[in-house]
């Protein structure tokens, strides 16, 4: 037995070390158990080939929560963030949809298409910025328990059902078509451009195994939405330095508050005695002993592999069982030796800074997903680029790039083969895609890196390979993340926490889980009841 | 002005029968309008070849129970027959799924492809049965007003969060964790059995622009449980066709005092300064009333019977954007004798074993699949099949010896990439020769073909883009929003008109229920 802590975070990711610097402020002894030689879990910048950093999983910043940015100062730790300017949306006939964070812009690009959809676009705008706001405080919020009669929870409830009521009708209608709809059919209900559809419900299927047509994609189109929301249309952007800065920022505020941050040092259990967490012993077999133990990773980590068969009753294991990851998305990084031309926008120019999206059509998304359902890659993935190279110098050799190529969908679970025979063909696949809107792209490869779901959960210890630590789907939100009865961050095993997007609100660099977790632990132990 | 009614009443459907006699029961003297010369909407019996009478479109159902003994249907001329096995599914691989009313009976025969899952199977039925309860509270409640709830809604709110509670905590997180849920995912989490599990799926995906996979499905199964806690749903069908259950309800609203009136087709919804004043017919002619009731679906209500500018662009455009377009089609065969199924021995044994409902699709992803088609305007050719053959416990349908052989197809979707008067043939074939792997004798036996797709729901039956239920059974669309968020409590912009059909809560198909809650708010608002 080493020295004890008050609390013990496993996973630096970016929620476990938010819960670190947070509880560290509180005055909590708190050491972070990262398994990597680098800091930041999915939120990771690596020198994958010589002179270019690749934002191996996450490279795009965007719902981190402000108060979190003001609480923890990250710009003072070395926090930049970049803008990111705008989707440009190419078509297979040569024209193209290029939406801009300059609003006249985007709405004069949209009339070329058509002028109704021009018209609302404005309208558009305006009623997800409502509908953020009405989102936003229960983003910020433990969920309630729906089935007892506390009154604490009974106000939570009552307070989500008044401000419903206070909305204005038209609200409340967009809000329930939000909650309930698929991208699709609630974009049609705003839209006739069947690729500004198609490069909007993008944004609802990220991460999800869901397709632009599954109910419930409304939603996870106002989760990322909501990045737009703080410090108006600048939000989404590339970190500096890649998106592993962002971690070491927060690492930094974590250190500066206190916390001891120990690189390799995978966690193989969580020690539990009279149904009490007390500690974590290492896979090199060091015990560290600790009040409380906070998990960063997802459940079934941290139930099923970390917790000794018999801490758990046989309900609550088939609850854990039942959560769904399905990781439905990877990720191409690319070292380029030029930049890539567009062949319906050759040459350099803005149109490269921002996202560039290759989602043509409704039924292209569609279809992508099909493919998916059915345990293959897509033939025709979605695929949304990003050259953070032009933005951040610092991440390229001069005159080189880096391209970062989300693609979904790549299902876990494949049904002929497995990820590690299908990785190069998957990475043809992505290249094949893009070649056909960027005839240069083969020429100007240096290097090629295929992340796979495969590659994300043993790489970076994602279950499943999803990204969000499991699927965004209704009924996995709110009081029923991951499970129902134990969403508000507590767990049937004492002193033991969750505080990683597989809990409320969810998965992207939020931070949000971590916050919420590390005052819900601040909370119980000042009445407390340990 | 030729004549003044109390209330008229437009569509002859089993909801505006079941409105009518609800309201002349309660003294008021309605008059029901129907397009067509056989009131009953979409359930009727009608002869579609000499000699063979089918249900032309819903083929079976169950009313619900008070509504039936309130209008004594029985006494009216229903009989409903209730075959067993409530259902019969062949896999491809020659077994075949039995199952029952009775879940030990069921397992029994589940035990042949799991032993788990038989083991299982009679919990689920118990557990839905349980929840079904509760969910019926819902079902016969108008939804609550949003913005001013009475207190009386409160109370009823109430009640239902008490019976919530006294589910206990499993169950309560249940219900909210399986609403939102894909029917897929909900029946892996039950069964191993792919065939089982496909044949409870389709429950929620019936009549929906939905597949196994669409999350929301397992509400749409879920809002069926009521009418009958058995996972797989009833298998009940009234004696001489789906036209008798409607005859009865005539019979019980004509002697209640309600009056109707067939081959008087609405054109338009009169109103004047928001207040309905009565109704145009095709022919000219005028019949004022001060209450219309309408039990054609809210598309056709609004955007075809009532001049937009009574509605305003707002409510106009939200109307537009209801989603209603259907992806079932119906086909009709008059057969030479019983098919013979290769999953059942011998070639007369079976026919006791297809009196129920027959299930064709043997897997989840055949019905995904199945769904996929109708998502890019093309129709499944492995379609997804719900077939009765009534003539087998009904023998007055059909010839002595005959049959006839009812087939629900999905999915065939309204919009289509082609004309379905092109079409309409090559789905025929395709649904022959879904059957024919299992029963490969039946195309021989084919004396006459029905085919009714998606474009004659709508232009015979007045169904709006085919849709079975007046539009998608989808998260987005029921409850408190169906048809549109704040106007689902069975009244309309327009002072004195109503809806009382599928299109809003709980829009059940063939319970009656939307018929009965309309009636109740209607009469309701009168006394004021």
């Amino acid at each position: 037995m080493s020295a004890s802590y008050d609390v013990i975070v496993i996973g630096g990711g970016h929620n476990g070390l938010v819960n670190a610097a947070y509880l560290a402020r509180a005055g909590k002894k708190v050491l972070v158990l990262e398994r990597r030689h680098v800091l930041g879990g999915a939120a990771v910048t690596e020198e994958i080939f010589p002179g270019f950093k690749f934002s191996v999983c996450s490279y795009v910043v965007s719902l981190l929560r402000p108060e979190i940015i003001r609480e923890l100062d990250l710009p003072r730790h070395g926090l930049e963030i970049l803008p990111l300017d705008g989707t440009f949306t190419p078509m297979p006939n040569g024209d193209y949809l290029w939406r801009m964070n300059d609003h006249a812009k985007s709405q004069r690009e949209i009339r070329r298409h058509s002028r109704l959809d021009a018209e609302a676009y404005d309208e558009f705008g305006k009623s997800m910025l409502e509908m953020c706001k009405f989102v936003k405080p229960i983003l910020a919020m433990t969920p309630p328990d729906p089935t007892t009669l506390n009154p604490k929870d009974l106000m939570k409830l009552l307070f989500v059902g008044k401000r419903f009521q206070a909305l204005p009708y038209q609200d409340k209608y967009n809000q329930v078509q939000l909650m309930t709809m698929s991208a699709a059919d609630f974009l049609d209900g705003w839209f006739e451009t069947d690729v500004l559809k198609a490069t909007m419900s993008a944004s609802g299927i990220i991460g999800t195994f869901l397709g632009v047509r599954s109910p419930g994609t409304a939603y996870v189109l106002l989760h990322h939405y909501m990045g737009e929301i703080d410090g108006a249309f600048r939000a989404w952007g590339l970190c500096r330095g890649g998106t592993g800065a962002l971690s070491n920022a927060i690492g930094d505020a974590a250190r500066e508050a206190g916390v001891e941050i120990r690189m390799e040092a995978p966690v193989a259990q969580i020690k539990v005695k009279r149904g009490k967490a007390c500690g974590v012993i290492l896979t090199n077999g060091d015990e560290i002993s600790a009040d409380v133990v906070s998990s960063s990773v997802d459940p079934n980590l941290t139930f099923l592999k970390f917790i000794e068969p018999g801490h758990l009753d046989d309900e609550f294991i088939e609850e854990v069982k039942r959560y769904k990851f399905r990781g439905s998305s990877g990720k191409v990084n690319l070292a380029l030796d030029a930049l890539p031309d567009l062949k319906c926008m050759p040459g350099p120019g803005p149109h490269l800074r921002g996202a560039i999206s290759i989602s043509p059509s409704v039924d292209y998304m569609e279809r992508a997903y099909d493919d998916a359902k059915y345990g293959h890659h897509s033939r025709r993935p979605y695929i949304d680029i990003v050259i953070p190279s032009l933005t951040d110098p610092s991440v390229a050799p001069p005159g080189k790039h880096v391209m970062s190529c989300f693609v979904q969908y790549a299902p876990y679970k494949l049904a002929e083969g497995t990820w590690d025979d299908q990785r190069e063909s998957f990475g043809d696949t992505v290249i094949d895609t893009i070649s056909e809107y960027v005839p240069n792209l083969k020429n100007i490869i240096l290097h090629r890196q295929v992340v796979t779901p495969l590659d994300l959960e043993r790489e970076f210890g994602l279950t499943e390979g999803n990204i969000f630590q499991g699927e965004l789907s209704l009924e996995q939100l709110f009081f029923l993340r991951p499970v129902p009865g134990w969403a508000r961050y507590s767990t049937p095993i004492k002193n033991l926490y969750m505080c990683g997007s597989a809990t409320h609100p969810g998965g992207g660099i939020m931070g949000a889980p971590g916050r919420l977790a590390a005052l819900k632990i601040l909370e119980e132990n000042k009445k407390g009841g340990n | 002005m030729a004549a003044t009614r109390d209330v008229l009443i437009l569509g002859g459907g089993h909801n505006g029968l079941v409105a009518a006699f609800y309201l002349a029961k309660a003294g008021h003297k309605p008059l029901v309008l129907e397009r067509r010369a056989l009131p009953g909407g979409c359930a009727v019996t009608e002869e579609f070849f000499p000699g063979f009478r089918s249900s032309t479109l819903a083929h079976g159902g169950t009313i619900r129970l008070e509504i039936a003994h309130d209008m004594k249907l029985a006494k009216h001329g229903l009989h409903m027959l209730e075959p067993e096995p409530r259902l019969f599914a062949p896999a491809l691989d020659g077994r075949a799924l039995q199952l029952y009313g009775d879940p030990t009976t069921s397992a029994a025969n589940i035990l042949q492809f799991s032993k788990k899952d038989a083991g299982k199977y009679p919990h689920l039925q118990k557990t839905l049965a349980r929840i079904a309860a509760l969910l019926d509270r819902l079902l016969t409640m108008t939804p609550p007003d949003i913005d001013n709830p009475t207190a009386g809604e409160l109370m009823h709110l109430l009640m239902a969060g008490r019976e919530f509670r006294s589910l206990g905590r499993d169950d309560m997180f249940r219900v909210l964790r399986w609403g939102p849920m894909a029917i897929a995912d909900f029946v892996a989490e039950w069964f191993e059995t792919d065939l089982l599990r496909a044949v409870i799926a389709a429950r929620g995906i019936f009549g929906t622009a939905m597949g196994p996979w669409s999350a929301g499905s397992t509400a749409a199964m879920l809002l069926r449980a009521p009418a009958d806690g058995n996972p797989i749903g009833g298998a009940a069908f009234p004696r001489g066709g789906m036209g008798a259950l409607t005859q009865a309800m005539f019979a019980a609203a004509t002697s209640a005092g309600a009056e109707i009136r067939t081959e008087a087709e609405v054109a338009q919804v009169l109103v004047k300064d928001g207040q309905v004043t009565g109704v145009a017919l095709a022919s000219g002619e005028e019949i004022s009333a001060k209450i219309v009731v309408s039990n054609a679906d809210p598309r056709r209500t609004f955007l075809k019977l009532v001049d937009p500018v009574h509605l305003g662009p707002d409510f106009v455009v939200k109307m537009q954007n209801y989603r209603c377009n259907g992806n079932l089609a119906k086909i009709n065969l008059a057969l030479d004798s019983v098919p013979p199924f290769t999953a059942l021995d011998g070639d007369n044994g079976n026919a006791a074993a297809l009196a129920g409902r027959i299930h064709i699709g043997p897997e989840i992803d055949y019905l995904e699949r199945a769904f996929d088609a109708c998502k890019y305007g093309k129709f499944s050719e492995h379609p997804h099949l719900e077939i009765s053959i009534p003539s087998l416990s009904d023998p007055s349908l059909a010839p002595a010896g005959k049959h006839v052989m009812s087939i629900y197809v999905q999915f065939a979707p309204y919009k289509l990439r082609d004309t379905w008067a092109n079409q309409r043939n090559a789905l025929g074939d395709a649904v022959v020769k879904t059957l024919a792997a299992y029963a490969p004798k039946l195309p021989e036996m084919i004396l006459h073909r029905q085919v009714i797709t998606p474009a004659d729901l709508e232009e015979h039956y007045g169904l709006t883009g085919g849709h079975i239920f007046h539009g998608e059974l989808a998260l987005d669309q029921l409850f408190t929003m169906r048809p549109l968020l704040g106007w689902a409590r069975y009244r309309t912009p327009i002072d004195g008109l109503y809806l009382c059909g599928n299109g809003v809560h709980p829009g059940t198909g063939l319970t009656g229920q939307s018929g009965a809650n309309a009636a109740r708010e209607i009469i309701k608002s009168i006394k004021r």
